[in-house]
């Protein structure tokens, strides 16, 4: 590790010294780098779980003067409870004095978490929005130069230093994307080109495959590997400037844009043009899922989407973005839009009109307790667990064990994450409030010496004895 | 699932050296002609059987041991050495002379299988061999002497000597057989007698010569311990396989589990009732509303005794030994009521499917069974689960992958392997490409096999 850090900060020195060459273009990529340094942030928090407290550290960058920052999608854990997040911090650029800063939320469609750094920090930022270019956001040609900003390690107080790279390849996944020769900005952080002109804003990295020798497995096992501190890709800024006013509105960035048809797939060319869709593509819909705005609108299970309000889903390099087309078209919409589907039933083509709901609620939002004593969290039961039962939503009660701690009563008993309690010493759970009032009392009665849960299994049921002492 | 004994039938045979000998003699106190007998009715079994799950039909070859019980050429052995699937079976008589036979039925459920030696050629070689018979297994108790009797890794008749360990042992596995389920109707017997891969289907005997049990499994790596089906239950599958060819069974979908330590949270006298811990979903008992958490007091007013695990077995077979289609009356305790349900019995059915291999499309598949449909939650048994794809065929350049379970062929439904057969020789004639619909993890893909 630490030879590899040593490699990686020789080789930015090296390239601090070969720009230094470069002859001076309208303004010296020195004085670039200095202004645009204040655009970035490092943000810390921690997530608060039953038994730990995990900190991570996350790259963002100011969008306005409100000191309002976003960080990428990867920056929180998606089944983290937005809850658990705590304390939030936000550091300049080789600078170890944190600034307080509020978590706002993820929004649906870019992914992105929005975080708010307070306004002594904020006088001190400059938007990322001063680099845009005055009218259209130029695309970045091939093997153009471009440039951009990592920041190290907290522990070298987030000192940030410059990759550069060139423009290898553009490429709608199905968002325009960037991919550098080599890494080219810290996730999260602005890639620029040499006039200084913001490009794009780095993704997580791509993996790469590698393989792996040893002396048990001479044959090579392949592994990927992704570089977490550095990317190659970036979002170009056509992607980016549009959307930079979606701060949510909650925690939860609720609403959210919700047509409820499951496990959309892609499909080959060979498929595609089976069901003679020429150039174009499809997306299976592997479920529809129980009174959803799919179902409403008529869709069946296995309907193939061919269309979006009348127009072809596109063919996509790599065959599988198009299921993230058809997702975002969803997302960038809001509930109560409706949205026109033209799906492929067997052989026939069917036109559907759907109005989009609001997600039910999704297990990060669910109610949840710690009941130490017994050894488990259990949360809330919500429309996604009655989808991973296969149960009617209308016949879902009891709570979800969403946490075991290691030893504990629960443990011994052999308690696992996601049963389903359905009874609790033999009377069936209606509600979560009542669940959790009823593992209270028993939480909380030294005289108990036990009780008997019933617990739902996958298509199982098994009883748990659980002893106190 | 109960501890998972390992079953003995080699798979790669192993070119096992045969010396020349002559049927021995037991001199040994207290063993006689009788046990001599007993000796010359062990067999040596050799199996060829197809097995499909590589994308393509193959033919592999296991040893195992039988013994010869009726002078009419009847040979017991387990269902792991020989089942349907067996295309040329070989028995190695006592003389050293090979005979065919052919499977008269099987029951994988006490992994017993039954054959019958060609008894045309055995007249016209004028072959001979003994017969042994059976002893109550019942009477046996733990500590008394006992013989495994078999071909070992292929080694010539090997008798090896123990004890009974334990009268009434109990496990269950739900792919033990082949894949198949074994262990919920029977318990076993257990030994320290050496029992070794080759060993499975070969007689466990008593020092008179009589066969108390069959050999089944042992744990591999442990130290002696053997496993075998009680003779009394042979003796009944044996009896129902001689007239039916199977043995047929009825089952209500409960899932047992015993009540050990539990009576007194459900306010129970102790040795009384069987806890239901699952109810399968859509199965008979479901239907009559039984539910996990019930306790099972009374089958038609016979009293159940569910406190132990090796009790289980004989409330199963006692439900599994009514009609199917009977009517059974349940006393079952809820809460603190006593309520009577009274459940329909169904067929007893394996979740194994039927298997086959389509070797132009380098696909190997095994069909849903209603059962499979059942426990995986699916909405019915139409499909086929793909178990082997080989590299480079068309199943595999169009990305199917074992595991997942085609649903519709050029979209018609794949309700019968017929539709996929039909499909194939349709391709074999003039490939065409095909559409196929497939599952994985819930997920739905179209795939082209194409030529």
């Amino acid at each position: 590790m630490i030879k590899i850090q040593v490699r990686r900060l020789s080789s930015v020195l090296s390239l601090i010294a070969l720009s230094g060459c470069i002859a001076a273009r309208a303004a010296s990529l020195p004085d670039l780098w200095k202004e645009r340094v204040k655009s970035v942030v490092a943000i810390d928090y921690f997530t608060e779980l039953e038994n730990e407290r995990r900190p991570t550290t996350a790259y963002g960058v100011a969008i306005d003067r409100q000191g309002t920052v976003i960080l990428p999608s990867a920056a929180v854990d998606p089944r983290v409870s937005p809850k658990q997040l705590k304390q939030f911090k936000a550091y300049l650029p080789g600078d170890s004095s944190g600034f307080d800063a509020v978590y706002l939320g993820q929004d649906s469609f870019t992914g992105w978490h929005f975080v708010r750094v307070e306004p002594r920090l904020a006088a001190q930022l400059t938007p990322v929005t001063t680099w845009a270019a005055p009218d259209k956001s130029p695309v970045p040609a091939l093997a153009e130069e471009i440039w951009g900003i990592g920041l190290r390690n907290k522990d070298e107080d987030f000192t940030p230093y410059l990759l550069e790279s060139h423009v290898a390849l553009v490429q709608a996944l199905p968002q325009q994307i960037g991919i550098a020769q080599q890494e080219v900005a810290g996730p999260g952080l602005p890639v620029f080109n040499r006039d200084g002109v913001f490009i794009g804003l780095a993704a997580s990295s791509f993996g790469q495959t590698f393989l792996q020798f040893s002396q048990a497995e001479r044959g090579g096992t392949p592994i990927m590997l992704v570089d977490l501190e550095e990317s190659c890709a970036f979002s170009l800024a056509s992607e980016v400037l549009p959307y930079l006013g979606r701060v949510p509105g909650n925690v939860y960035g609720r609403p959210l844009a919700w047509l409820g048809a499951y496990g959309l797939e892609s499909m080959d060319r060979d498929v595609a043009s089976f069901l003679k869709l020429s150039d174009r593509s499809g997306a299976v819909v592997s479920e529809v899922l129980e009174e959803s705005p799919a179902e409403k609108a008529g869709m069946k299970d296995r309907d193939v989407i061919v269309a979006i309000d009348g127009k072809p889903l596109p063919r996509f390099r790599p065959d599988r973005v198009v299921t993230d087309y058809v997702e975002r078209e969803i997302e960038r919409r809001k509930p109560g839009d409706s949205i026109g589907l033209t799906v492929l039933r067997g052989t026939e083509r069917v036109e559907l009109k759907a109005t989009l709901g609001d997600e039910p609620k999704l297990i990060r939002e669910a109610e949840r307790k710690y009941f130490d004593r017994l050894g488990f969290t259990a949360r809330e039961f919500v429309y996604g667990d009655a989808v991973a039962r296969r149960i009617r939503i209308r016949a879902a009660a009891g709570v979800v064990v969403a946490y075991v701690k290691p030893n504990s009563p629960a443990a011994v008993a052999g308690f696992e994450q996601e049963d389903w309690i359905k009874e609790i010493d033999g009377k069936p759970v209606r509600s979560f409030a009542e669940g959790a009032a009823r593992l209270s009392s028993l939480e909380t009665d030294s005289l108990r010496t036990e009780f008997v849960l019933l617990v739902g299994r996958g298509s199982d049921t098994a009883i748990i004895r659980v002893k106190l002492r | 699932m109960g501890p998972l004994g390992m079953p003995l039938c080699i798979l790669a045979l192993l070119t096992a050296v045969i010396c020349m000998a002559t049927p021995g003699t037991a001199r040994a106190a207290g063993m006689g002609r009788s046990f001599n007998r007993l000796l010359n009715s062990v067999v040596r079994i050799d199996v060829r059987e197809v097995n499909f799950e590589d994308g393509g039909k193959r033919l592999e070859s296991s040893i195992g041991s039988g013994v010869i019980l009726s002078a009419d050429g009847l040979v017991l052995t387990n269902a792991h050495v020989v089942g349907p699937r067996a295309v040329e079976i070989t028995v190695t008589l006592a003389s050293l002379e090979n005979v065919g036979a052919k499977l008269v039925g099987w029951d994988h459920w006490t992994d017993l299988a039954l054959l019958r030696l060609d008894m045309a050629e055995i007249g016209r070689r004028k072959l001979a061999f003994a017969h042994a018979e059976f002893g109550d297994s019942d009477k046996l108790y733990a500590g008394e002497t006992v013989y495994a009797v078999g071909t070992p890794f292929g080694l010539t008749r090997t008798v090896t000597r123990g004890i009974i360990s334990n009268t009434s042992q109990y496990f269950e596995a739900d792919r033990g057989v082949e894949g198949y389920e074994t262990g919920m109707f029977n318990t076993w017997l257990q030994t320290d007698a050496a029992i070794n891969p080759g060993n499975s289907g070969g007689p466990l005997v008593t020092e008179d010569g009589k066969v108390v049990g069959i050999t089944s499994r042992a744990y591999m790596g442990a130290n002696n311990l053997g496993f075998a089906i009680p003779a009394n239950t042979a003796k009944s599958v044996l009896a129902d396989l001689v007239s039916n060819g199977a043995v047929t069974r009825s089952y209500i979908g409960i899932v047992p589990r015993p009540l050990q330590d539990l009576e007194g949270f459900y306010s129970l006298a102790l040795d009384t009732g069987m806890l239901i811990d699952s109810v399968d979903p859509g199965s008979p008992g479901d239907k009559a509303g039984l539910r996990g958490g019930d306790i099972l007091l009374a089958v038609d007013d016979r009293p159940v005794d569910g406190r132990f695990p090796e009790q289980l077995p004989a409330i199963l077979s006692l439900i599994a030994s009514h009609p199917v289609g009977a009517n059974l009356n349940l006393s079952v305790k809820r809460g603190a009521d006593t309520i009577q349900v009274t459940v329909v019995t169904e067929r007893l059915e394996s979740s194994m499917g039927e298997e086959w291999a389509f070797d132009r499309w380098g696909l190997s598949v095994r069909k849903v069974s209603r059962i499979y449909a059942r426990e995986h939650q699916l909405a019915d048994d139409t499909g086929v689960i793909v178990i082997g794809v080989q590299p480079g065929f068309p199943a595999d350049v169009a990305g199917l992958q074992p595991g997942d379970i085609v649903t519709t062929i050029n979209r018609h439904p794949v309700d019968s392997l017929d539709i996929l057969k039909t499909a194939h020789a349709a391709y074999v004639r003039k490939p065409e490409p095909t559409l196929l619909e497939a599952e994985r993890d819930r997920r739905v893909s179209l795939f082209i096999l194409k030529p």
